[in-house]
């Protein structure tokens, strides 16, 4: 078949060195022309339907990073040259992954595919090994957990790593789930429980990875295990060794605005549902066991152990799948907000908190108030049950994202949650006035605008314009901006604003990604092969990534990926064939690989 | 009426120094920070969308503009890098293009060769044209008196001539801006009296640059520098103009000092040093953001400056002290730097002296007819049925 390779190329890309592949495109065989096209203006159809003719070609090779563009004008100038428009194949640098340390064999190799007319996933399979039939999940959110019991319910057995005492993740700190406003620990209380109970899944909470070696089917993990101070399994909750502790820190789980004791439970539906000790502030650990440690002494079933210390967990597994997660950007570096200083500036995860019913105010949006703290001696602003509600909230979004100083990407949920919030303050504050700042209003998925025509129609004030600065005037908060759809300056006075703060990778992402080799985006998220074709495998094989920790996305999404890579992992286990990692297939494979689908 | 949308506007304006425009999304965080905008002049963001919109005679219409100081708090905090204050300079830059007549302006912003050429070549000119006549009448050797190598009376009926010329080109330019301002850019009636009622302003902000002060006063400088700086720079300029224009027979007379004349050059001068020294090294230092982007034509102008000032300064030196021949050497090459810059002043930089306080007085006047017809539109009885 006579071949023409054209290359449609913008410089973007620089790890590419087109006029490399183009030479060594020439070398193929069949390849009758290689010719490197201008990509503005777009080709000239009569110029390529000149070509075809004129060198009677049967079969064109379209090469770039978004070849799709320039099919069109391609097939219709193949129609006019009276060739076969089937005969159109398209080399996608992008869509197969050409970027990073050899790229420019991995394009090289796709355009050889596409000239034999051989489709490049068809080609480039690497060989599969034996799978252990062990899967090592990171990570105990919602992602982990859907993934888990997808993979434990199929009759496999789970390692469910979690770096905090307790699974759930954020959204075990949700109060209501956008667009539906389902109560988000009735989803996910049941399925934290299944997982604490599931007899295929082994729970370890507090632990990390230290350490991943092997190949694709057969891992080797280490897993620092980190002391909890309490027996999972004969604690009772019963809360009297809390009740004895003497000393207060931020509470983790209420995202700092109440205090928990250094012996606590996250929340009363943990899983484990059991305590631990903070090692970091409990008097007994600190003080290498010379002071208190009043609470080994009041427990009733002797399970706290305070000289308990870490051990290491060798494991060996199948499949990794990463649920690592997310956290909020530091807002206290965006200074015209004021967080930090004004004392009802929050964040979006602290009003989270504070107005779930299991919330330190029991559920009521209330502001804070001064108390004086007769330890420190100081006035501190705290939330108290019976504090005054907010007369008039500001809710202000893309707070550090879409920003080229924080976070240049959309973080996507933000829109919504903030939408939500505006509905919880409308049910729950009588005669509030409710302010939402917004740039454009990221509402996509099924039923998100209707939510959002909702929340317009309830009342609250939907202001077309990014506030950027919230100021203090005489006592009273007053948040500026412009309403651009009405052409005015706005000043409103506010009793609160809550702040739609950007998602950001959690914090042993970089880590998590050198120990596994898996690349991450610009953003710092884990890059996946292909963002269309596979959205939940990696470059390495037998790698997954399931939810948040591959780019911001709310839960439905979150749940289709990990369900997605549960299936991922079902299937290489019931195939007894683990997928070997692509990025280490050479270019003389996937050539030879070719040749032998060409021939067939 | 119809507006007519220039696709290519905005491409149109890179070369005047807004490059960033197209990254702009809209979100208005720049006219909250911005101190000058109020309900009636909204900017940056307005203006950049209609710039976006290629809206080119709409834009033509606008005082906003004007009313920026470039204090640079709306480019420090934009999300998106559009440089919204770059993009307030590059439109003052575009407007003096516009209000101009003749479209030199047009060709001196988009060509940094253009404009040097045309200042070389008008230096070359002016300096054969002095050297020519001062051979013809007088000698080298002579500062003052009859047979004095360029004596004062030929100076200033040369001063005269430009001065004339200058005014005859400003006088047209602002005449543009009061049609495209107050009439095409505005619906509203605007009624006679508001014109003389609100004429205070015109010297107002002329002399006092107050909005100049409001914008840095949000800044973190000690006791406002750039604001004094300007100011001085300005005043002694200023001074300096009519010094040279109705008084330059007392001045370039000596070789005794007229303190009653001089004293006003002294201080004028320090000013001029001043100003010129401060912001040369802001654009080298590039500490603030006002100064991190500096148009080919901000260098001219600074530099220019500060030649017309140094060689000032030096030919009165030489002549005070008695050596006639430096004296006139200088003084030649100080004309030769003072001709193109006047000639250069309504299609350049300079000519916001004017604009300025014009688009004070201008936008005065519109809030004004704003709030009227707001008062008449409320008076209106409200019909239910």
């Amino acid at each position: 078949m006579r071949t023409g390779v054209f290359f449609c190329q913008s410089d973007d890309n620089r790890s590419l060195n087109i006029d490399a592949i183009a030479k060594y495109s020439a070398n193929l065989p069949e390849v009758e022309t290689v010719q490197i096209l201008r990509t503005k203006p777009l080709p000239v159809l009569d110029f390529l339907c000149d070509q075809i003719r004129t060198l009677r070609l049967d079969r064109i090779v379209i090469a770039g990073d978004i070849p799709g563009y320039y099919k069109p004008v391609f097939t219709r100038a193949m129609a006019m040259a009276g060739g076969n428009t089937d005969e159109i194949r398209l080399a996608s640098f992008q869509e197969h992954g050409a970027r990073g340390e050899n790229a420019m064999d991995r394009a090289k190799a796709i355009v050889a595919c596409a000239t034999m007319g051989v489709p490049f996933p068809l080609a480039a399979v690497p060989g599969g090994n034996p799978v252990n039939h062990a899967t090592l999940i990171i990570g105990g959110g919602i992602a982990g957990i859907q993934s888990a019991l997808e993979i434990a319910n199929a009759g496999k057995q789970v390692f469910l790593v979690e770096q905090s005492g307790t699974i759930g993740g954020h959204m075990a700190m949700f109060d209501k789930t956008f667009p539906t406003l389902d109560c988000a620990a009735c989803i996910l209380t049941p399925k934290m429980v299944s997982v604490g109970q599931h007899e295929m899944i082994r729970l370890m909470t507090r632990s990390k990875v230290m350490a991943v070696s092997g190949k694709p089917g057969a891992y080797r993990v280490k897993i620092r295990q980190s002391p909890r101070y309490v027996d999972t399994k004969s604690c009772v909750a019963c809360n009297q060794c809390a009740e004895v502790c003497p000393v207060k820190v931020k509470s983790e789980f209420d995202a700092g605005i109440s205090l928990r004791k250094a012996i606590y439970i996250p929340f009363p539906q943990a899983v484990p549902n059991a305590y631990l000790v903070d090692g970091e502030s409990c008097t007994y650990i600190l003080s290498d066991g010379k002071k208190c440690g009043v609470c080994m002494k009041k427990c009733p079933k002797e399970c706290i152990n305070l000289m308990e210390t870490e051990h290491i967990v060798d494991l060996e597994v199948g499949n990794i799948i990463i649920a690592t997660g997310y956290e909020f950007l530091d807002v206290s570096k965006i200074e015209q907000y004021g967080y930090g200083v004004f004392p009802d500036v929050l964040t979006s995860i602290e009003f989270e908190r504070l107005t779930n019913a299991s919330g330190t105010t029991g559920g009521r949006i209330v502001t804070k108030t001064k108390k004086h703290n007769k330890k420190t001696g100081e006035d501190e602003w705290v939330y108290l049950p019976e504090g005054i509600p907010p007369r008039s909230v500001a809710l202000i979004h893309c707070v550090g994202s879409r920003n080229r100083k924080y976070n240049p990407y959309c973080s996507r949920v933000c829109c919504m949650y903030s939408l939500k919030f505006a509905h919880l303050i409308k049910e729950k504050v009588p005669n509030v006035t409710v302010y939402e700042f917004y740039i454009d209003m990221r509402a996509f998925g099924k039923g998100y605008e209707e939510f959002a025509e909702r929340i317009k129609q309830e009342g609250t004030f939907v202001v077309r314009g990014h506030s950027a600065s919230v100021a203090m005037n005489k006592e009273q908060m007053v948040v500026r901006g412009e309403d651009i759809f009405n052409d005015k300056l706005v000043e409103f006075e506010v009793d609160m604003v809550v702040l739609a703060v950007g998602l950001v990778p959690s914090e042993g992402t970089e880590d998590l990604s050198r120990m596994l080799g898996i690349q991450r985006d610009s953003d710092g998220w884990f890059s996946e092969l292909d963002y269309n074709g596979s959205p939940t495998d990696t470059d390495k094989g037998g790698i997954f990534v399931a939810g948040m920790c591959q780019a911001p996305k709310d839960i439905p999404d979150t749940v289709a990926q990990a369900s997605a890579v549960a299936a991922g992992v079902l299937k290489s286990l019931t195939s007894g064939k683990g997928i070997g990692h692509i990025s280490s297939l050479s270019l003389s494979e996937i050539e030879a690989r070719a040749k032998t689908i060409h021939t067939i | 009426m119809a507006t007519r949308v220039n696709p290519t506007f905005i491409d149109d304006l890179d070369s005047f120094g807004a490059e960033d425009v197209q990254l702009c999304y809209q979100c208005g965080d720049c006219s909250t920070v911005c101190p000058h905008a109020d309900e009636v002049y909204k900017f940056p963001r307005k203006s950049m969308r209609l710039l976006q919109m290629g809206l080119e005679s709409k834009l033509e219409t606008t005082l906003e503009p004007w009313l920026c100081y470039y204090c640079g708090q709306c480019s420090e905090q934009c999300p998106r890098d559009a440089d919204p204050g770059e993009t307030m300079m590059s439109l003052r830059r575009w407007l003096i293009a516009r209000y101009d007549f003749t479209g030199i302006a047009r060709k001196f912003f988009k060509s940094r060769a253009t404009e040097v050429i045309t200042i070389i070549v008008v230096a070359l000119l002016t300096g054969v044209f002095m050297l020519y006549y001062g051979f013809s009448r007088g000698s080298i050797h002579i500062y003052d008196g009859e047979s004095a190598f360029l004596p004062s009376p030929f100076i200033h009926k040369f001063d005269l001539t430009l001065g004339a010329l200058l005014a005859l080109f400003l006088i047209f330019n602002a005449a543009r801006m009061w049609y495209l301002v107050m009439i095409r850019g505005t619906s509203l009636k605007v009624p006679w009296w508001l014109y003389i009622t609100e004429f205070f302003q015109l010297p107002w902000h002329f002399f006092t640059q107050k909005r100049y002060a409001e914008c840095e006063k949000k800044r973190e400088h000690a006791v406002y520098m750039p604001w004094i700086i300007h100011l001085g720079l300005m005043l002694g300029y200023v001074t300096m103009l009519i010094l040279v224009m109705v008084f330059i027979e007392h001045l370039q007379a000596g070789p005794d000092i007229k303190w009653q004349v001089h004293i006003f050059g002294y201080l004028a001068t320090i000013g001029l040093i001043t100003g010129t020294v401060y912001f040369i090294r802001s654009r080298f230092k590039k500490h603030y953001i006002q100064y991190k982007k500096s148009h080919g034509t901000d260098w001219v102008f600074v530099v220019l400056l500060f030649i017309i000032v140094l060689t000032g300064m030096a030919q009165h030196i030489f002549h005070r002290t008695g050596l006639y021949e430096a004296a006139n050497i200088t003084y030649i090459i100080h004309l030769m730097s003072v001709v193109p810059w006047l000639l250069r002043m309504p299609f350049s930089k300079w000519a916001h002296l004017i604009y300025r306080p014009l688009a004070m007085y201008f936008a005065a006047i519109r809030r004004k007819a704003v709030f009227q017809q707001e008062a008449v539109m409320s008076s209106y009885p409200v019909v239910v049925k």
